[in-house]
């Protein structure tokens, strides 16, 4: 019977609490709406033709081949039809590929038809941006898929001594698919879309983590009362945490970039690590304020744990993390926007798998640096409600 | 520091203070002056305002209306004021994965100590509260009653002029309450004024000079030889429980 009432309190105290109600209840559905967009079986790309020379009279039939998977949307290029060489077609398909307007691009040249006219197999070429491992790989999904119709669709050369027998398999005789990737390769592989953006991870989620409840701790003892009676005010106590968090952070960046780059032997230079050291310096600063926030807006150190998947879940599921949200409905997307690692994420991209300067990312890096204005205001005003003395 | 002159008038003056918290009135129009060097005793009950009075005195709230001067002259909050002031919160505020040394150390430096300083300051105050042997031990290793010694040793750290104790003794056995009141004694000997709370009635008697509160209202002030004289009572306790009941009636 006393197990019953240790129940029926536990039970009201909870269900006084909505802050946990919510969490419990309406989380995982987040979270599986989440998982269906995700792995929902239809990603959507973009692919684009260009054909030069007398391939231009089969771009029609690739493209009505290609428009039967309805995973595909053709696009037009926009790259003028005068324009035949070669270099300057391969600049303009990559930089198409760069803006986002085209996710793959079928490049089909003169060499391609006079190959086949010869009996050779001819070569298409496939363009991708290679960046994004699951883009990537649905564009490949959708050509292999069309690659023997693709086939079907091409001229071939029938000489008189040819049976019916062989005029089929002539007819078969497949294409070779020459890859072009603008990042990456054929050896990129997922790990490596997801290590560059592990460290800010990892230091994003420890240091939430570990500030919330050390600074709850310091709260909740009278151990920061004590430090706010002693001559030392708010923002040093403020300005120690940050000190002593940068040290943390800085040791499981270097042990979390030097394991993986055991693991995996990916190639980073000294300006790639320092440009990477200062978005993972910045997403620990915007991290630190977070913890800081959740402990004083929490009662409890109850309510400072609940604030931990709070803010870690949608990250892990919107900040482009394990996927791309560019297919998500837009609702997700400005969600993802307002989440910290989803800039950190981007910025860690641009620098460790692009090899782009710092300044490439210095949209992403303001925002970040906003962040950590909004967050740090936020909590010196919580704080002062909370505590008249800081 | 040119406040420690005029210390010897008075340490701490409240003139009509009232602290309220949204609509609840924690502290009522409250008028005490508090003579330097003297154990000064805050006795009273759970929730009767204690707490919120030496939280006055340091700073960490301001009253809601009626003026507060430590020192002689000092605002509260005011760095010199802070610097002079020793507090010792109700709750063990204090880190448990550091010595006793380290914890000491950390106060210390808060205070603004040089090193050298710090250094024989902390091996007489290890004396004082008797923790020399235990100095390097990590907090979470000692025992209750050494953890409560080792926290008065670090609000000892800074020499403080005003040592604000929020019930030092709740929940302590009654050998180390006896050494708390020794070592207090012998602080206030050596200069140290002391102010500080406590709802057991059996230790007021220990005080130079003792103030009864009661929900916010102080219903009894005086040497404990006083208030048992004004309340016609045998000893302190029963001249609480008499002050008691007629501040009910009031
Ligand atoms: N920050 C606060 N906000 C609201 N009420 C408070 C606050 N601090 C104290 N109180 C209230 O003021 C009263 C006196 O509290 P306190 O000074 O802590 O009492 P004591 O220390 O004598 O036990 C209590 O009823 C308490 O609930
Ligand atoms: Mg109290």
């Amino acid at each position: 019977m006393r197990s019953v009432w240790v129940a029926v309190r536990v039970i009201r105290e909870i269900s006084r609490d909505r802050r946990t109600l919510a969490f419990f209840f309406l989380a995982p559905l987040v979270v599986m709406t989440l998982v269906y967009y995700a792995i929902k079986d239809d990603q959507i790309v973009n692919i684009g033709v260009v054909t030069r020379g007398a391939a231009r009279f089969f771009e029609m039939d690739f493209i009505s081949t290609l428009e039967m998977d309805k995973d595909v949307r053709m696009i037009s290029m926009p790259i003028p039809d005068e324009e035949t060489d070669p270099q300057t077609l391969d600049r303009l398909i990559r930089q198409e590929l760069a803006t986002g307007g085209a996710d793959g691009v079928l490049y089909m040249g003169e060499k391609m038809i006079t190959d086949r006219f010869d009996g050779r197999e001819g070569t298409l070429h496939l363009y991708v941006e290679g960046s994004k491992p699951i883009i990537t790989s649905a564009v490949f999904g959708a050509i292999a898929d069309a690659m023997d119709e693709l086939a079907a669709s091409l001229p071939v050369v029938i000489d008189s001594s040819c049976s019916s027998l062989c005029a089929e398999s002539v007819n078969n005789k497949p294409m070779v698919l020459e890859k072009h990737y603008s990042y990456g390769s054929d050896d990129y592989r997922m790990v490596d879309f997801f290590l560059p953006v592990l460290p800010a991870f990892f230091v994003f989620f420890f240091t939430f983590i570990l500030s919330t409840i050390t600074f709850q701790r310091e709260r909740l003892r009278g151990t920061l009362e004590r430090l706010l009676v002693a001559p030392v005010g708010f923002y040093q106590v403020i300005a120690g945490y940050v000190m002593g968090f940068f040290t943390f952070a800085s040791l499981q960046s270097i042990i979390v970039v030097a394991f993986i780059l055991k693991l995996i032997q990916f190639d980073f230079t000294w300006s790639q690590t320092l440009a990477f050291s200062v978005v993972v310096l910045l997403t620990m600063l915007v991290a630190l304020n977070l913890g800081l926030l959740a402990s004083f807006l929490a009662h409890n150190e109850f309510q400072a744990l609940q604030f931990i998947p709070l803010v870690i879940l949608p990250q892990i599921f919107l900040a482009d993390i394990i996927w791309d949200i560019n297919g998500f409905p837009m609702f997700f997307r400005i969600i993802a926007w307002v989440l910290p690692l989803t800039h950190a994420n981007a910025a860690a991209r641009d620098i460790m798998i692009r090899n782009n300067p710092l300044s490439n990312s210095w949209m992403e890096l303001l925002i970040l640096a906003g962040f950590i204005v909004v967050i740090f205001t936020v909590m010196t005003l919580v704080a002062q409600k909370k505590d008249k003395s800081i | 520091m040119n406040a420690g002159t005029v210390s010897t008038e008075y340490i701490l003056r409240m003139e009509d203070v009232v602290k309220t918290f949204g609509g609840f009135t924690a502290l009522h129009q409250t008028s005490l002056t508090i003579p330097g060097r003297m154990v000064f005793g805050l006795l009273g009950p759970n929730g009767a305002g204690k707490t919120t009075l030496l939280r006055l005195v340091t700073g960490l709230i301001s009253p809601t209306a009626g003026k507060l001067t430590l020192f002689g002259g000092l605002e509260p909050g005011a760095s010199a004021a802070r610097a002079m002031i020793g507090y010792m919160p109700q709750s063990l505020a204090i880190y448990p994965n550091l010595s006793v040394v380290e914890n000491m150390l950390f106060f210390g430096r808060m205070y603004g100590m040089g090193e050298g300083a710090l250094k024989t300051r902390i091996d007489e105050v290890l004396e004082t509260i008797e923790l020399s042997g235990r100095r390097d031990d990590i907090l979470a290793n000692l025992s209750g009653g050494m953890v409560r010694r080792a926290l008065l040793g670090t609000t000892l750290v800074h020499k403080p002029k005003l040592l604000l104790l929020d019930e030092p003794t709740a929940g302590v056995d009654p050998v180390l309450r006896i050494k708390i009141w020794e070592t207090l004694r012998k602080l206030c000997d050596e200069g140290t004024s002391i102010l500080i709370t406590t709802h057991h009635i059996s230790e007021a008697d220990r005080c130079d000079r003792v103030v009864f509160l009661r929900s916010g209202v102080i219903i009894g002030d005086g040497t404990p030889d006083d208030l048992t004289r004004q309340y016609q009572a045998d000893d302190l306790e029963k001249a609480f429980v008499v002050a008691t009941k007629e501040g009910v009636a009031t």
